[in-house]
């Protein structure tokens, strides 16, 4: 039976299908037989794609490889079509890449700063006056960028590191952890920032993070790696699609609404203040509204529970390849 | 770019602020290195860092070029040039290049290293060994100013008193022997006090290291010379003995090659063409030390 | 097992880091709130005895932690800085932890300890070769060899992949429902909501709320508060809704069928009304929401202030 469903996920940018990453059996052992990577493939579609999962070792070797800065033990990869190996510098043109890591001198200011690494992207002079206080326009930093770097905030620094990344006009974006070291609100005005670029700048970005709400929240796919090699890619819609049970919470009665619903033929389950209900069919919905109504009880939240890209990892042992 | 709303009269224009597209040409790989070379060469003497930053660069060329300026008024006042081209003034020399290595050199490659800055230069489309080319060659160019400019103001001050054309000829002729080895220096004591100072991102111990490296070096390279009975000795103690130190090295380098002024060294003698081999393999090492440094970056 | 603070401050010069703090921490799951430079690290500090109260009283277990070295018999502490040596291998690390703690069988707690972390495949492995999560992790077992029953971590999910913060937050949880008393701050709202229960909120060194962050929310009665509603008829609900008196604006969001906003200054006369109108009305209700109930939102109101 049919249910109208509310439009799911965020509108991806209309953007070409080819793939912005892609590896096969792509393998980094490093000496004293570390693997890094094991034989990953996978392709990384354009829009904003969350990396998640890799531990310390795999992503940052999957980020030099993709960089072209260290060669893979074996297999290949490639970023928007060029091979890392052979074209390196070509796709350096093209990329844009925030650290993870603190790695901005505090003795020059934020202006001073992106335009040298503008300049080492390969713009001319005045291109790259230009495109860095555009950028730094972009990122949110106003009148600050005439101050010494030493003098930002968390925050800032973040968004000047985004700055730089931007500089050179990417076609695609590797962002690695972001929000690190923001707080709350820091971490929402970034990721506001990184959803904007990915839906208005038409950058392709691939965002790695260990956060799974904030990958949810702003990315269309999803590459999750784990032990060097791939559990999972697919889109994040696909992750957080909606279950078969249907979340219900009064502010008091909890008990009485679920005899209620039994006596109505519905077999709730109750999960802490709320009670999970098998979504059987579209009257469901009427049922747990009419009980509630009957009793006079305060409804103070009523929803289909979604998936969430966690489960995933909840799963024993969870490295089926795919 | 920018878009009318409403008609033709008077309609207010919106215009597109948002992000925008870069077509136009890319700089190569050769160009991007030179802007880092200018970049580096203006940080080496303090340009566009503040003011703290120019003090030692100033110093160290007003000191380097005091002998020249005191030259041109003893010249003008009839005396011969004070000192050869190809020595200068050697103490001076050694204290200011050292002094001026040991500041700057840190200030090119340690702040980078300190700051964790090096993968944002190694994500662009550079290669590995460009970055420490750049640094080399900015801080090469940077003594080089400091060590040429004094000789040219002396050639400048001894020919504003030459009597003829044919003084100015021969001091022409003395002054391009001197650049020469102006030049040797340069090259090489860039590649030390370079390679010295990459072993470390805290700019107080780089600067530590370079000084004391170069001081050491010099004194015991003094000392062998001295109880081996001083630069008039021929004993092999005394004509190795500037082995030991970059700066005897050098001018050990420059009597094999002919120099007359006396300096620091005994005569080398027929050890001439060992002092050139060890200038030789000492700059090699040094720029392999460098790039080696630079190939492995462990942070991405 | 508490950890109490009355009237606690602490300052530094003219800079006072926390002001005038009275809180009280039983046991279960506990989580410390609060923008950077709120306060909460020097209030940790001061729990775990690093620092004196500059005035107030501080007591955890019902003693001092300040120069009270027994105090350590029962608190286990996970700072936020690095701080293993990482020469050691991870089983060294822990194994000395537990001798300095003098426990009767250093050895066999060690490895309790690291099994529980689910570090026993790692911990002959220098520390030096651990990812940022691991180490997190044999920091956390360090601090558990000793079975303590109040347990101090400040930022503990710092670098963990998400699934050794899945693993993390189970254990956490796992040894709060234990009855021990469990501290820790968090930048990542996310996973303070899904581990404890009561929230500690300190903004500019004042504890800014205390409590069930739910229950918070309903406390700030300033602000009206947001509901997302859909139904089969999203109008005809919001033409019934705005004619209640609790209901103060309705709005029909953007495109159509994407529901309703509902603004109410009366929590509890919204939800009672919402089944009841809807049913009289013949409107199937598919989702009622509180909007801005998230702990994100409830944070951003609080600093906000």
């Amino acid at each position: 039976m049919p249910s109208t469903e509310a439009p799911e996920g965020p509108p991806s940018p209309a953007v070409m299908e080819t793939a912005v990453v892609e590896t096969r059996a792509l393998t980094k052992v490093y000496p004293g037989n570390v693997t890094a990577l094991d034989g990953l493939t996978v392709d990384v579609a354009a829009g904003v794609t969350g990396l998640v999962g890799a531990n310390g070792a795999g992503k940052s070797t999957l980020i030099k490889i993709l960089l072209g800065l260290i060669p893979p033990t074996e297999g290949q990869a490639k970023v928007l079509g060029h091979d890392c190996q052979a074209g390196g510098e070509m796709i350096r043109t093209l990329l844009g890449y925030m650290p993870e890591h603190d790695c901005l001198p505090p003795d020059v200011t934020a202006t001073e700063f992106v335009t040298h690494l503008g300049r080492m992207s390969g713009l001319p002079p005045t291109v790259a006056k230009e495109r860095a206080a555009e950028s730094l326009r972009h990122v949110g930093l106003h009148e600050e960028r005439y101050r010494l770097i030493g003098t930002y905030s968390t925050g800032m620094k973040q968004r000047v590191k985004l700055a730089q990344a931007l500089v050179g006009d990417p076609r695609l974006l590797l962002l690695d952890e972001p929000t690190n070291g923001l707080d709350p609100a820091g971490r929402t005005a970034m990721l506001e920032l990184i959803g904007r670029i990915g839906a208005e700048f038409g950058i392709s970005i691939v965002v790695a993070s260990h956060l799974l709400g904030e990958i949810e929240r702003i990315c269309d796919h999803l590459v999750a790696i784990e032990g060097g090699r791939l559990l999972r890619a697919d889109t994040i819609t696909s992750f957080t699609r909606a279950s078969q049970v249907l979340a219900v919470e009064v502010e008091e009665g909890l008990a009485q609404l679920q005899q209620e619903l039994a006596a109505r033929g519905l077999a709730a389950t109750l999960a802490q203040r709320t009670l999970l209900v098998p979504l059987g069919g579209d009257d469901t919905y009427d049922v747990v509204r009419d009980a509630v109504a009957d009793l006079a009880l305060p409804l103070c939240r009523l929803e289909r529970r979604r998936h969430q890209v966690e489960e995933l990892f909840r799963d024993e042992e969870g490295a089926a390849h795919v | 770019m920018s878009e009318t709303q409403g008609g033709q009269s008077a309609a207010g224009v919106i215009h597109d602020l948002g992000y925008r597209r870069y077509d136009g040409p890319r700089l190569g790989r050769a160009q991007i290195v030179r802007a880092l070379v200018w970049h580096s060469f203006r940080s080496s003497w303090g340009i566009g860092r503040g003011v703290k930053a120019k003090i030692i660069p100033i110093l160290a060329a007003v000191a380097m070029c005091l002998p020249a300026f005191v030259n041109a008024f003893a010249v003008a006042r009839g005396n011969p040039r004070l000192f050869g081209y190809d020595v200068y003034v050697p103490q001076l020399r050694v204290i200011v290049v050292t002094i001026f290595l040991a500041a700057q050199a840190p200030e090119l490659v340690s702040r980078d290293l300190r700051s964790h800055v090096l993968p944002l230069y190694f994500s662009r489309p550079i290669r590995r060994g460009d970055y420490p080319l750049a640094k080399y060659i900015a801080l090469t160019a940077a003594l080089l100013l400091l060590i040429e400019v004094p000789l040219l103001i002396t050639y400048v001050g001894t020919i504003a008193s030459a009597k003829n054309g044919h003084g100015v000829w021969g001091e022409t002729k003395a002054l391009i022997p001197g650049l020469g080895v102006g030049l040797m220096w340069a090259v090489l004591m860039a590649a030390v006090g370079l390679v010295l100072a990459s072993l470390t991102g805290r700019r107080a111990y780089a600067t530590g290291i370079v000084a004391i490296s170069c001081f050491l070096t010099w004194t015991v390279s003094e000392l062998l010379i001295q109880s081996e009975g001083g630069v008039t000795s021929t004993s092999t103690g005394a004509r190795i003995g500037g082995l030991f130190s970059p700066f005897n090295l050098l001018d050990g380098v420059r009597i094999w090659l002919g120099g007359t002024s006396p300096g620091d060294d005994a005569n080398p003698g027929h050890f001439g063409p060992l002092y050139g081999v060890v200038a030789v393999l000492l700059l090699a090492a040094c720029l392999g030390g460098l790039a080696a440094r630079y190939r492995k970056v462990s942070r991405a | 097992m508490t950890i109490e603070l009355r009237n606690v401050s602490r300052w530094y010069g003219n800079v006072v880091a926390v002001n005038d703090v009275t809180m009280s921490i039983g046991p279960g799951v506990t989580g410390l709130l609060g923008p950077n430079g709120a306060g909460k690290s020097t209030i940790m500090h001061m729990i775990a005895g690093f620092l004196p109260p500059s005035r107030g009283e501080l007591t955890v277990a019902g003693g001092h932690s300040w120069h009270n070295p027994e105090i350590y018999r029962t608190v286990g502490l996970v700072p936020e800085r690095d701080s293993v040596y990482a020469f050691l291998t991870g089983e060294q690390f822990v194994t000395a932890t537990a001798k300095l703690h003098q426990l009767t069988d250093p050895a066999a707690a060690a490895v309790r300890a690291i099994a529980l972390l689910d570090m026993a495949d790692a911990a002959d492995r220098k520390i030096a070769t651990y990812s940022k999560g691991m180490r997190q992790r044999i920091k956390v077992a360090a601090a558990l060899v000793h079975d303590p029953q109040i347990l101090v971590l400040d930022e503990p999910f710092n670098g963990m992949d998400p699934r050794q913060r899945l693993h993390m937050m189970d254990l956490l949880d796992k040894l709060g429902s234990e009855g021990r008393t469990i501290l820790f701050s968090s930048h990542i709202l996310e996973e303070v909501e899904r581990l404890s229960g009561t929230i500690q909120v300190v903004v500019a060194g004042r504890l800014a709320a205390s409590g069930d962050f739910r229950a918070i929310r309903r406390l700030m009665t300033s602000r009206p508060h947001v509901f997302t509603v859909r139904s089969s008829d999203d109008r005809l609900l919001g033409g019934a809704l705005i004619a209640r008196p609790a209901v103060t604006a309705v709005e029909l969001a953007g495109p159509p069928n994407s529901g309703l906003q509902v603004r109410t200054s009366d929590y509890g006369a919204f939800c009672r009304d919402i089944a009841v109108l809807a049913r009289d009305h013949g409107i199937r209700l598919r989702e009622v929401q509180p909007t801005d109930e998230s702990l994100e939102s409830v944070f951003a109101y609080l600093v906000a202030d």
